[in-house]
């Protein structure tokens, strides 16, 4: 073999050549009349989304498909339900019917009124195969279609909280599908329309670039008028940094939460007149749940001396640069009158907390140690933070406190097995104050602490079916002055995000404006770009 | 041997060799904690759900179950769905092929052309200043983190100079076919291509010095010197051939692990390649996802390894196949 000098520098001028013709960007294209792209952390794992509980399909399918009601961060001025489909509803006086009246205007992307059949069509199939909305719809024991546009969801038993429920589990999963092109298929993981959806949202699907990006076109014929942005993609920008930088070159129009930028940065961000830094309180708490069968945390006085070796001030300045918002009661602020301010966790104090531990007969031993520990979290980058702070401060009244890390397969099994001692969680209050039952009743889905109480799930199941709302605020006070005497978890702080929108755009799900209108927590349809 | 039976018997390794393998990986898989039922169906599902998700993906079987069906699947043809998208895990994998290729098969490439040159190039004076300065960088080059070196590549060229993008492999309003879609993708790949390359070049620029200074010191190019050959003949054709040895082992090396080995550039270039696919799978349990690729992974070492032994004969006529 032999290749000559010269050969060679013509391939490596080549090769140069190449490079520049790379280098010069590539020819002016069109303007595109008000794209919005909306940068994502990963791929989704699939369209489908009444299957797979997939954090990041949901904000691609809820913009594509229709709810029968839905929620957004209204719920932080009590916004229980909205219609989405639904244009209202209303429930029989025994509280085991309730009939929902369909919008006339609907329709599906191909065309094809949305009626009755396609709500029945769907949740029927979700029972049958008890798909996660299945949490919310196990409740339901037939549903009827009297006409096109009214459905009737029948009980098994009253469920004040059914309706809000409801609205919440749409925003991942239970949306409706049209019945005329899944009809036949077997189960909603199979067919063409898996990752081609076809809905009745404010965008319509194009095109799924592995890897790369979902990009949704607006919707002309959507029944509550096209949005006013034309085309919506979900780019997978898989590093934050990158993103912060794509975002500071006037590249991407919209940060959230995902992406949010560290606290400590905020105050030289409001500065800056190119953006707006937006803090949305949510209707869940950072906090941290107690395993009640490990020892010593079986242990009231432990528990007890737990939480007041917790300085949240500090925490809130280590951990958030003091943005956050801390949480004494068994709730958040945006619940309203259904928090009992009576009810506090016990106060910073490392003196007391000491001489509960002494008292519980865990005195300091070797190295002033009084017992080990482990704290773990999930992946959120709240938690993380949180965690390392919490850390410190049990060993400062000598629990020898230290932080465990799972990926987040692992960490749910964990959490699910009841194998862990403290963990970060995320405690949830609304749209209905029932989610109680879910995080503190016997055996409750979220219940990872086992928790047990006689009288809590004499209270809560009574509440669960409870008309008068006085007398169920009542019970719902008593049950958070028992979870404060008993500190199954305790609460840290009110969930916050924030997001960065680039000035001139308005109307993203996390601002006020978009209230009560931006079809679920992901939703982009009440979006205004620049001009319009 | 004859050649063509000398490829086929190769390529009949390949059987046993995917078998451990698939063998060791669906156990390592099984092993891990958690399985995707919990990914799929959420924290607070019902428990008859994930019953269901395990009886129909078939992880509710006893493991040498699982794993017989696996492999009579495998032996068919067929790699499965996608526990997850649903999809055929072949067109999944199919459709990361290329991007991962063309830009790690790039940067290895141009890493392999400017190393060698800069190393034959510094050879010729070993111990010179140059050569000092240029080895030191090269080992340098070669520590710098790639995913540091990456951001720092954004900070500079994407966000003060807006040059280059700094994510994805091609614009949202970009062309989507033609000339134009050819010359999109290409400015999208400076940037990850300069990452990976920054970092590989050391290596070649090092390996190709110390084969040439090695080389150059041998009798017989003493012998090539005393003839008169000018110094430009002696290097490309009588010392370059025999330098290349070395570089040629280690570019099949890292040949075969061209479909994975740039994860971390990957990430930071949102790039929509093989080696993100597979860290997705891992951390969402998808076993045929995983399996698949691990296939994949085991045929491309294979087939680099047979690639690199017919260059190797090749090059050097002692060596017979």
């Amino acid at each position: 073999m032999a290749f000559s000098a010269t050969r060679l520098t013509r391939f490596c001028l080549a090769a140069l050549a190449l490079a520049a013709v790379a280098a010069s960007p590539p020819r002016a294209q069109a303007q595109q009349p008000a794209t919005l792209v909306v940068p994502q952390l990963g791929e989704p794992k699939t369209l489908s989304p009444n299957f797979a509980s997939d954090s990041l399909g949901f904000a691609p399918t809820s913009n594509v498909y229709s709810h029968l009601v839905a929620i957004d961060w209204g719920v932080n001025k009590g916004t229980g339900a909205y219609g989405d489909l639904a244009e209202s509803w209303s429930t029989s006086d025994d509280g085991k019917a309730v009939t929902f009246k369909l919008h006339k205007t609907a329709k599906w992307h191909d065309g094809k009124p949305v009626t009755s059949h396609d709500v029945k069509f769907t949740f029927d199939t979700v029972i049958a195969r008890k798909y996660p909305a299945f949490v919310v719809l196990k409740n339901v024991r037939e549903i009827t279609t009297p006409d096109d546009n009214t459905v009737v969801l029948h009980l098994i038993e009253p469920e004040v909280g059914f309706v809000p429920m409801l609205a919440q589990v749409s925003t991942w999963t239970g949306k409706i599908y049209p019945k005329h092109l899944w009809e036949g298929q077997d189960g909603f993981d199979k067919g063409p329309l898996v990752n081609a959806p076809v809905g009745s949202g404010p965008f319509r699907f194009v095109r799924w670039e592995r890897g790369g990006l979902v990009e949704l076109e607006a919707n002309k014929d959507y029944f509550r008028g096209p949005p006013k942005i034309d085309r919506l993609v979900f780019r997978q920008v898989t590093d934050v940094n990158v993103a912060r930088a794509e975002f500071d070159s006037g590249r991407l129009q919209f940060l959230n939460y995902e992406y949010a930028p560290p606290l400590a940065e905020v105050a030289a961000l409001r500065r800056d007149p190119k953006l707006k830094v937006v803090f949305t309180p949510s209707h869940f708490s950072r906090d941290i749940q107690l395993n009640l069968t490990r020892k010593p945390l079986d242990k009231l006085e432990v528990r007890q001396a737990i939480a007041h070796a917790i300085d949240r001030e500090a925490m809130n300045r280590l951990a958030f640069s003091g943005f956050w918002k801390p949480a004494v009661h068994a709730s958040v602020e945006s619940q309203g009158e259904l928090i009992n301010r009576d009810a506090r966790f016990p106060a910073f104090d490392r003196a007391k907390a000491e001489a509960l531990l002494d008292a519980a007969g865990l005195p300091r031993g070797a190295g002033g140690w009084r017992f080990d520990i482990s704290v773990t979290n999930p992946n959120f980058p709240d938690c993380k933070a949180m965690m390392e702070v919490l850390v410190q401060q049990l060993r400062q009244v000598g629990i020898n406190a230290k932080l465990e890390q799972f990926d987040q397969a692992t960490w749910f099994r964990r959490q699910a097995e009841k194998n862990f001692d403290i963990s970060c969680y995320f405690t949830r209050y609304g749209p209905d104050p029932d989610a109680f039952r879910e995080h503190f009743m016997t055996g409750g889905g979220r219940n990872n602490m086992s928790y047990s109480s006689a009288e809590l799930d004499q209270l809560a199941t009574r509440a669960a079916t409870l008309q008068n709302k006085a007398e169920r605020t009542t019970i719902y006070h008593q049950i958070q002055s028992l979870i404060v005497r008993d500190l199954p978890y305790i609460n840290l702080f009110d969930e916050q995000k924030t997001t960065i929108i680039r000035t001139g755009w308005s109307g993203f799900n996390t601002e006020p404006e978009a209230f009560d209108k931006a079809i679920t927590w992901f939703g982009y349809y009440t979006v205004t770009p620049p001009g319009r | 041997m004859n050649l063509r039976r000398y490829v086929v018997l190769r390529l009949l390794q390949l059987v046993p060799v995917t078998l451990v393998v698939i063998i060791i990986n669906f156990l390592l898989v099984h092993l891990a904690p958690g399985d995707v039922s919990i990914i799929l169906a959420g924290d607070t599902a019902d428990p008859a759900y994930l019953a269901a998700i395990r009886e129909r993906y078939g992880l509710d079987r006893p493991f040498l179950e699982q794993l017989w069906r696996y492999l009579v699947q495998v032996g068919s043809g067929d790699l499965g769905l996608s526990f997850r998208s649903r999809e055929p895990v072949f067109a999944e994998i199919m459709s990361r092929v290329p991007a991962t290729l063309l830009l790690v098969g790039t940067s290895l490439g141009l890493s392999v052309i400017i190393g060698t040159v800069i190393g034959t190039w510094i050879a010729r004076r070993p111990g010179s200043t140059t050569d000092s300065v240029v080895s030191a960088l090269a080992v340098g080059l070669f520590s710098v983190p790639v995913f540091w070196l990456g951001l720092m590549l954004v900070l500079f060229f994407a966000v003060q100079l807006q040059m280059f993008p700094a994510m994805g492999m091609s614009s949202v309003d970009g062309p989507r076919e033609g000339p134009g879609r050819i010359l999109d993708i290409l400015h999208h790949m400076v940037l990850p291509v300069l990452a990976l390359m920054t970092v590989s070049v050391g290596q070649y620029v090092r390996l190709a010095r110390s084969a040439v200074a090695e080389v150059m010191g041998e009798s017989y190019i003493t012998t090539v010197r005393a003839i008169g050959f000018p110094d430009r003949t002696i290097m490309m054709h009588y010392a370059l051939r025999n330098a290349l040895l070395p570089v040629v082992t280690v570019l099949g090396l890292q040949l075969g692990l061209v479909l994975t080995g740039a994860v971390l550039t990957e990430t930071v270039f949102s790039w929509p390649g093989l080696g993100r696919l597979i860290y997705d799978a891992i951390l969402a349990r998808d076993t045929p996802v995983i399996m698949g690729a691990f296939i994949a992974m085991s045929v491309t070492v294979a087939f680099a390894s047979l690639i690199t032994d017919l260059v190797y004969a090749f090059l050097d006529p002692r060596v017979t196949l």
